[in-house]
């Protein structure tokens, strides 16, 4: 495969799009009690590295995580966050990388999983941010106790911009820079081939052929 | 400094670079409180009276109340986020990142935006009708058949634009 535009690209492409939605959702619906742990764990990690004393509990229940305090009584009511809402993108990823032309060579399995790792991660800090917005304004006078105004402001900013905006714009961000080379091709647009120190521009650039 | 200007000169760079910017400056404006209630609000409120009045078209009993939808049989509310304005942006900054010409610039804009927003009407109509006859499934649908179609599809859509507007500067020189 070259890096050279096929004129039949874009067509084939989002044909394959279609096909790769419903093979990702499938995929997605198959390893969501997984993804779930594995976002809920790593969120509780990095909120408790930051916390004196270690109190807070992150448990998923139907797909939801329940945010438990130690330090709270056992009867308070338990905030829920969705976790489906975190990490649905992950089926907008998968089908994104398998639209593209041979899903499944090497290359492109280690670039999926670069990208996919890039999405925990900011999945991962969505859920986080989600907690840390909820400590610092639904808890009433402990809210107000523990968290400035200052703090308040800037979690919830924080936690919008890994919300929605995030959310929606990361998979297709990642899938663009991790496979820069694949779909600029596709919509036209080439890198320019690599000049000299003249400024000659030599052989046309050709990407890897595998 | 010559480094910089020559990736500059490159498309693929400068794309990339203008689509984030656009991006930032894009979800950063939204997030102010004022520009939600003078844009986003209304803005969601008309997606919700249009949504209400394609379902009534079918012949649903719907009283639209602010972004509610509600008929004896269902509610609905519709949030930022499913009415189509993230998933119209990214598209919006990736059609004004590409080089192309602002006639065409003009023309995806309006086209795309046209058909987010076609298939978001018929992403919540879908949904209401999934709200009265498989309520349990709701939720899973609104985020599996809603949100990720519809930014898959602003993706495809791009896509095909790109390539065309990328073709039509070509024929141009």
């Amino acid at each position: 495969m070259t890096a050279r535009a096929d004129p039949a690209d874009h067509r084939r492409f989002v044909r394959r799009l279609a096909i790769a939605a419903v093979i990702a959702l499938v995929v997605w619906v198959l390893i969501r009690p997984a993804i779930d742990g594995a976002v809920t764990s790593f969120a509780q990690l990095l909120i408790r590295a930051y916390e004196h004393p270690k109190v807070t509990r992150l448990v998923v229940v139907d797909h939801r995580a329940e945010v438990r305090r130690a330090d709270l009584r056992s009867d308070s009511a338990l905030p829920t966050i969705a976790l489906t809402e975190i990490h649905f993108n992950t089926i907008v990823l998968l089908a994104l990388y398998l639209a593209l032309h041979r899903p499944w060579s090497r290359k492109q399995i280690e670039r999926l999983v670069m990208g996919w790792s890039t999405l925990y991660l900011s999945q991962t800090l969505n859920l986080l941010l989600h907690v840390k917005f909820l400590y610092a304004s639904a808890y009433g006078a402990w809210s107000l106790q523990h968290y400035s105004t200052v703090a308040r402001n800037v979690y919830g900013f924080l936690q919008y911009a890994t919300d929605l905006p995030a959310r929606f714009a990361l998979p297709f961000a990642i899938w663009l820079g991790f496979n820069w080379d694949q779909v600029m091709p596709i919509v036209g647009l080439m890198a320019e081939p690599p000049r000299d120190a003249r400024g000659r521009t030599g052989k046309p650039h050709r990407g890897r052929t595998k | 400094m010559t480094s910089v200007r020559a990736l500059w000169r490159r498309p693929d760079v400068r794309f990339l670079v203008l689509f984030l910017g656009i991006l930032l400056v894009a979800f950063t404006t939204i997030a102010f409180q004022k520009v939600n209630d003078a844009v986003v609000n209304p803005y969601t409120g008309f997606v919700a009276r249009l949504s209400g009045a394609v379902l009534g078209l079918i012949g649903e009993d719907i009283t639209v109340t602010g972004c509610e939808l509600r008929s004896p049989r269902f509610a609905v509310t519709i949030y930022n986020g499913c009415n189509g304005l993230i998933t119209s942006l990214i598209f919006v900054s990736g059609v004004l990142a590409f080089p192309a010409s602002w006639r065409a610039k003009a023309v995806g804009v309006i086209a795309g935006l046209l058909a987010i927003q076609a298939l978001n009407l018929v992403r919540i109509v879908s949904l209401y009708y999934i709200g009265v006859f498989l309520p349990d499934y709701f939720d899973e649908s609104h985020i599996l058949i809603g949100q990720s179609l519809v930014i898959l599809a602003g993706v495809g859509l791009w896509i095909v634009w790109a390539r065309s507007a990328a073709a039509a500067s070509r024929a141009a020189r």
